[in-house]
């Protein structure tokens, strides 16, 4: 090891102990961010949507539906409303995500074989709680057509028994693997909780280099490294990655310790998974920096492309479905490899075979900052600050 | 001096403040890039990344146990689902998982080999669906493709079941003893985009707005270490409220074209729902507008320089989205969280704004969250006060 990189390394320890934002930027907001998305979705799935029943008919079989619909665990009937107007206004107001109709005369008509309609609104706008209550008023339908079919086709003579044979030949069981729950904290917290994660450790690397230019110290950096630019960013850059690599245990601690995410294959590769990305994000960073060397350009370019980060690295809207102009985005975002491998590692415990090629992507990033750290060294040794 | 003179110097402060800040504005490519390029391409960017709305012809393997008439119909029948397609045929369950392993497929459909015999019996039959959990969004597209087949196959073959027993009185006209009907407010397509641009243009106002203030006040406190404690380019001899309240209205002013272009033409642009009338969003943003410059003022307090913003504002832009509600909704959140986000201009505005937009509400609809901002305004502008007579106080 040699000296220039010892001095660089005890340079840079003194740099980010003598300022609070490397203490704020690397440490407390990933810490905080991962508590976050564990605290916000503690329950797992938002059930209990305030909805409300319209009941235009108040007969006995309205009121059975009532209590159905009050039984089920997914909907918390907070209003009963006298009118669809009134409900629509419920709905306006943010009081009610949704509201069921039972037509007057249901029971009569239903009786009589007239085929009333039940008609169920659920409000999009809030996709979320809208799906919720949309589930929870289908199942209510569909079992109350079903009941009163049952009923009429016992009347007719038809056996008990048989019955479920004819109003449902077909069953189609479903089985969502590895999150049976459908517990939303399982596949929002380690997505966005890493993302975030990644979009600090890349303003941060862009904090560290650009500082030097900005202040005019990037000669004197340099010269500590003896000249060699690769030495500088080793003796700046590893310390760091050293910290941010604890803080990613610890994220994967809250997320599988402490909370109990599945994790279905190994440990160990989640962990080989989250170092690599940390210096792949530290790689993109430098990347950047390399190829503008101006703070605000850079800052400004890592900003944009970490926030966008979020949505076309597909932890939502699958990139699948993208258009290809933007899709290709995501081959540039490490956090998307962080992704595919914790689903495959950690969700649906395929083995490393599969992510193979998530890792060589990974592994890839440093050569790209390598490749452009020329140009950095360059603008280090005449540092030219523009605001 | 009589208060007229007192008002009317107070007024002409403002106004030189607000003409400076102005020029600070126009002059600085950092702050624009935030209050003018940010707000002018980011809800572009984001509309045509959600723009397919929906996600169609999900991958399936199929595993035929059954290889019958009757089978085949079924798989037939799933695939004229436009959400589901058909990637290919596995002899087995292990061949199956191999391809959801490499994510040639996202679910996978085993047909029991006792199907067309529980068909002909007039026995229940059972299709076992496995889906890929990777992403919530494909699963409830899966969902409701199934749903669909399901409720398809038994119209198919419960009418055939019960004319078989005698009873076509029931069977009449094919239709059901009690029918259903489901509507969608809002967001009638339930497309991606339609859900969630409305509220992503609002924090976009907000965090924009933030970003842009506070590389102004980074770069303002640069100018004051250099300079003494004094910076050389704010406008001297105008009181503390003056200056605030000139800075504020100079943003808040400054947003004006680019509001009316997010609020008003990127809904019409890409065809999101677009329903409630332009003088009542546009009246209720004004607050947001005008709080946000405050908040904004106020945490110039904590940006040592120009670049400060980039690492404390940035990552606060996924907290709000979440404090919003638009992704959990603010119901299943505890308390903690829900008096936080109670303090975020833009979860009321994308509250508000998502209603007028897309449910078509009226400013009386919305008046909490109208009234929530004003007061959120009230406080930030005594924060600003104070952020403002602190840093003058450092001189």
């Amino acid at each position: 090891m040699s000296l220039g990189f010892i001095q660089g390394v005890r340079r840079e320890v003194r740099q980010m102990t003598s300022r609070r934002m490397y203490l704020f930027g690397m440490v407390i907001v990933p810490v905080f961010i991962a508590i976050f998305f564990l605290s916000i979705l503690n329950k797992g799935l938002p059930e209990q949507v305030p909805t409300a029943v319209v009941d235009l008919d108040h007969s006995s079989m309205s009121r059975s539906v009532t209590r159905s619909l009050r039984a089920l665990q997914l909907l918390d009937i907070t209003h009963y409303s006298e009118s669809y107007d009134d409900a629509l206004d419920d709905v306006r107001d943010g009081s009610i995500f949704g509201f069921f109709v039972i037509p007057a005369n249901f029971e009569k008509d239903a009786l009589a074989g007239k085929s009333p309609t039940l008609e169920y609104y659920t409000n999009m706008t809030y996709f979320v709680p809208g799906t919720l209550s949309f589930k929870g008023f289908k199942t209510v339908a569909v079992a109350t057509s079903g009941g009163v079919v049952k009923e009429t086709l016992v009347s007719l003579g038809v056996s008990p028994e048989t019955i479920t044979d004819v109003i449902q030949p077909v069953a189609i069981d479903q089985f969502p693997l590895n999150n049976p729950w459908m517990n939303y904290a399982i596949y929002l917290c380690p997505s966005f909780t890493m993302c975030t994660f990644v979009l600090m450790i890349m303003l941060m690397t862009v904090f560290s280099i650009t500082m030097e230019i900005k202040n005019g110290t990037s000669v004197e950096w340099l010269a500590v490294a003896r000249g060699r630019m690769s030495v500088a960013l080793c003796s700046k850059l590893l310390p760091q990655t050293v910290i941010y690599f604890c803080v990613g245990l610890f994220i994967l601690w809250v997320l599988f310790g402490y909370a109990h995410f599945p994790l279905n294959g190994s440990l160990g590769w989640m962990i080989a998974a989250t170092f690599i990305t940390v210096i792949a994000s530290q790689s993109f960073a430098l990347f950047i920096c390399s190829v503008v060397p101006n703070p605000r350009l850079s800052f400004s370019l890592c900003a944009l492309f970490g926030i966008l980060s979020f949505s076309f690295t597909g932890f939502s809207f699958p990139v699948q479905s993208m258009y290809g102009y933007l899709a290709v985005f995501s081959w540039f975002a490490p956090i998307r490899y962080w992704f595919l491998i914790y689903i495959n590692e950690a969700l649906n415990g395929v083995g490393l075979y599969y992510s193979r090629l998530y890792f060589a992507a990974l592994l890839l990033f440093p050569f790209g900052a390598a490749a452009m750290m020329w140009n950095l060294r360059r603008a280090c040794l005449k540092p030219v600050y523009v605001p | 001096m009589n208060v007229l003179t007192k008002i009317t110097r107070w007024a002409a402060g403002l106004g030189r403040v607000f003409r400076n800040e102005l020029r600070l504005i126009v002059r600085d490519p950092g702050v624009l890039l935030f209050f003018v390029a940010l707000p002018l391409a980011y809800p572009i960017v984001y509309t045509l990344i959600y723009n397919p709305e929906v996600v169609r012809k999900l991958p399936v393997a199929v595993v035929d146990n059954s290889c019958t008439a009757d089978s085949r119909n079924f798989v037939r029948m799933a695939e004229a689902s436009p959400s589901i397609e058909i990637y290919a045929y596995c002899p087995n369950m292990a061949d199956a998982k191999e391809l959801m392993a490499e994510g040639k497929v996202f679910g996978i459909m085993q047909i029991p080999g006792n199907y067309a015999k529980c068909i002909g019996r007039g026995e229940q039959a059972h299709v076992e669906f496995y889906a890929d959990m990777s992403l919530l969004l494909r699963f409830r597209t899966f969902v409701s493709a199934l749903t669909d087949l399901q409720l398809e196959i038994i119209s198919d073959i419960t009418g055939e079941r019960i004319s078989q027993a005698g009873l076509e009185s029931l069977a009449a006209g094919g239709s059901l003893p009690v029918k259903s009907e489901s509507n969608f407010l809002g967001d009638t397509e339930q497309g991606f985009a339609s859900f969630v641009i409305p509220g992503i243009v609002i924090l976009i106002l907000q965090q924009s707005m933030i970003l842009g203030i506070t590389m102004l006040g980074g770069t303002s406190r640069e100018r004051r270490r250099r300079n003494g404690g004094i910076d050389p380019k704010e406008v001297a001899g105008v009181g503390a409220t003056a200056t605030i309240f000139g800075k504020a209205l100079c943003y808040t002013v400054f947003y004006f074209p680019l509001t009316i272009y997010i609020m008003r033409y990127i809904p019409e642009i890409f065809n999101l729902p677009h329903y409630g009338s332009a003088v009542d969003y546009l009246l209720f943003i004004f607050p947001m507008l005008l709080s946000t410059a405050f908040l904004g003022l106020t945490l110039n307090i904590a940006m040592r320089e120009r670049e400060s913003a980039f690492i404390i504002i940035v990552f606060t832009s996924v907290v709000f989205l979440f404090l919003s509600g638009l992704t959990w909704p603010r119901y299943a959140m505890n308390e903690l969280w829900t008096w936080v986000g109670n303090c975020v201009p833009a979860v009321w505005g994308v509250e508000g704004f998502i209603r007028i937009n897309s449910n078509a509400a009226t400013l009386p609809e919305v008046a909490p969250a109208f009234k929530a901002m004003w007061i959120l305004t009230a406080v930030y502008m005594l924060t600003a006060l104070w952020t403002e007579k602190m840093l003058r106080s450092k001189a």
